[in-house]
């Protein structure tokens, strides 16, 4: 074992330990991969029954003699596949997320560990640098190797090898959802650190985790006209994207309310950003990447910014071993 | 080293909530000393340690420790300093071996590993290294708590209610050690009770605190000459500790 004694490395790594010994992440993030592949080997199944309907809508077309232009051949994207593993990362990757910070404090009330640690020479900020670090390694490596089999079952279900632009992609994409999954560990941790009984730490973050997971992109969902049709109510009654952003504009104060609830969600954020970069959204299937991050940095901004304010909250309230000392 | 390894000079503490805690509590412990802090209980014993650890800011009035200030100089001051608080759990699920290599590499000792032996060593608990802490009887893990305070050598040893919830042989034990951590290291130790036989068995100097205020403070020694045996001892603190008394009878 490396003898450092930089104390930020010293906790992370302690942390890290700890939580590879609480098996509940590591059953939790095994789920995540589970839901993740179920949700591709669906994909995939849809994807197949497409081709196979389209290969026999042409056989039956090419044996009356007629020409198989006439019906729009499926486009592949493997990228596209990973809608479901997407909207599982949003879900349980703030689940794992809550769960490392909840954990991280959790560990030390009620054993007086956090008072030993502020006696021996570690500066409160580079205690809480060391939870953050161990933190963030741990949802990495969880998460990369998530998308490491998910970038291979891709390959292997759709029968082709993802190209180097995929592939970056999907990096892009794991660093996202790194810093999605942050989020959660920062509202779990702060929440756990500074509950007055431990157990309304969990009820807070999961609290927070029900209205910005699930609730309020629920609510800019169904607020959504174009979401009350199937394909879309616009695209369904043949409006041109012209004139749909005219009847829009007189939604004004609806459109501004629908989005306002949206947007007070990372999860949205996350979702807007990889559905673009990933290609799962038709507008921006096929486009360049570089577009794509300069028109979308706005949801990374807004991603960023969440994770320095709670940051910043976090690293400026004092620690208080007294409070830590109860459970 | 100086001489005076804890001075206190009219330390104050007062809680968010109002509660004054400290009034003016001056004090000093010399080198070498093993120094019982005696005082019912919310009497501000705690608070004292806690503010001499680092681990709570006085509201005014200073504290140093081996000539460092707690407020300047806090990182100073847990160089030297080693706590052990009321029911140490450390962490259940690691070995009594990874929990003193935590402290031990957060203190920044080197050859750690010959140090965690030397330690457990002295403690006569070198068979409790590699069992996890979580199976531990409360003596033992006390033991270990002991071990990771003093496992970077430090100059003064904080304990508060060290034989808090030991039955009689763990709290021998442990006052054995706390003597001999003392003999053989020169370690000066700070020691929180409301035990006065401990007191009298273990420390060379007592003070008495009582709802904030130090109202006895004196050598072990002249206090059995003035007053002598325990029983006295007792007679002593509790005419000293009326306030007190009174309210813990209402």
């Amino acid at each position: 074992m490396a003898d450092h004694t930089n104390p930020i490395l010293v906790i992370a790594e302690k942390e890290i330990g700890d939580t590879w010994r609480d098996r509940f992440v590591l059953i939790v993030t095994l789920f995540l991969v589970t839901a993740a592949m179920t949700a591709l080997v669906v994909g995939a199944i849809a994807l197949k029954t497409d081709v196979t309907t389209y290969n026999a809508a042409r056989a039956a077309l090419l044996a009356l003699g007629k020409s198989a232009a006439v019906i729009a051949k499926p486009e592949f994207y493997p990228l596209k596949l990973l809608r479901g593993f997407v909207e599982h990362v949003e879900i349980i990757g703030a689940v794992i997320g809550i769960l490392i910070g909840y954990r991280a404090a959790a560990n030390e009330r009620g054993r007086q560990t956090l008072a030993l640690i502020m006696t021996r020479p570690v500066g409160r900020i580079q205690f809480l640098l060391g939870k953050i670090a161990g933190a963030l390694a741990l949802i990495f490596i969880g998460l990369t190797g998530t998308f490491l089999l998910a970038g291979a079952s891709v390959s292997l279900l759709g029968g082709v090898v993802l190209s180097l632009n995929d592939v970056l992609r999907l990096i892009i994409v794991d660093l996202l959802a790194t810093a999605y999954a942050l989020i959660f560990f920062l509202i779990g941790f702060m929440a756990a650190l500074w509950a007055k009984k431990l157990p309304n730490a969990l009820l807070v973050a999961f609290t927070v985790w029900l209205t910005v997971v699930l609730i309020a992109p629920q609510i800019g969902d169904t607020m959504d006209p174009d979401n009350q049709v199937a394909g879309g109510v616009f695209a369904q009654l043949h409006v041109t994207k012209a004139q749909e952003h005219a009847i829009l504009a007189s939604f004004s104060t609806y459109e501004t309310l629908r989005n306002g609830i949206e947007i007070i969600s990372p999860t949205k954020h996350f979702e807007r950003l990889t559905f673009a970069i990933l290609g799962i959204k038709n507008i921006y299937t096929g486009k360049a990447l570089s577009p794509i991050l300069i028109e979308k940095t706005g949801d990374i901004i807004w991603l960023i910014s969440v994770i320095g304010v709670l940051l910043l909250v976090l690293l400026s309230r004092p620690l208080d071993p007294n409070r830590l000392s109860k459970e | 080293m100086p001489d005076t390894v804890i001075e206190i000079v009219d330390l104050n503490k007062t809680y968010a909530s109002g509660h004054t805690a400290l009034r003016n509590l001056t004090l000093e412990v010399r080198q070498g000393e093993v120094f019982g802090f005696l005082g019912h209980n919310g009497a501000g014993k705690t608070t004292t340690i806690h503010i001499l650890t680092t681990l709570m800011a006085p509201s005014s009035g200073m504290a140093k420790i081996c000539g460092h200030s707690v407020e300047e100089a806090p990182n100073e001051v847990r160089r030297h300093i080693g706590y052990v608080p009321e029911n140490v759990r450390l962490y259940d699920t690691m070995t009594a071996r990874a929990n003193l290599r935590f402290f031990g590499r957060l203190s920044g000792v080197e050859n750690l590993e010959r140090r965690i032996d030397e330690t457990l060593e002295f403690l006569e608990s070198q068979h409790l290294a590699d069992r996890l802490v979580g199976s531990f009887s409360k003596g033992l893990r006390q033991r270990i708590g002991l071990a990771q305070a003093i496992l970077h050598r430090p100059a003064v040893l904080f304990l508060d209610e060290p034989t808090s919830g030991l039955d009689p042989l763990g709290i021998k034990t442990l006052r054995d050690l706390i003597v001999r951590l003392n003999t053989e290291f020169g370690t000066t130790i700070f020691m929180n009770t409301h035990l006065i036989s401990e007191i009298a068995k273990t420390c060379h100097t007592i003070g008495v605190l009582n709802q904030g205020r130090l109202v006895f403070n004196d050598t072990i020694t002249a206090v059995s000459e003035r007053y002598g045996d325990d029983a006295a001892l007792e007679e002593l603190y509790l005419s000293i500790t009326p306030v007190a008394r009174k309210d813990e009878a209402a």
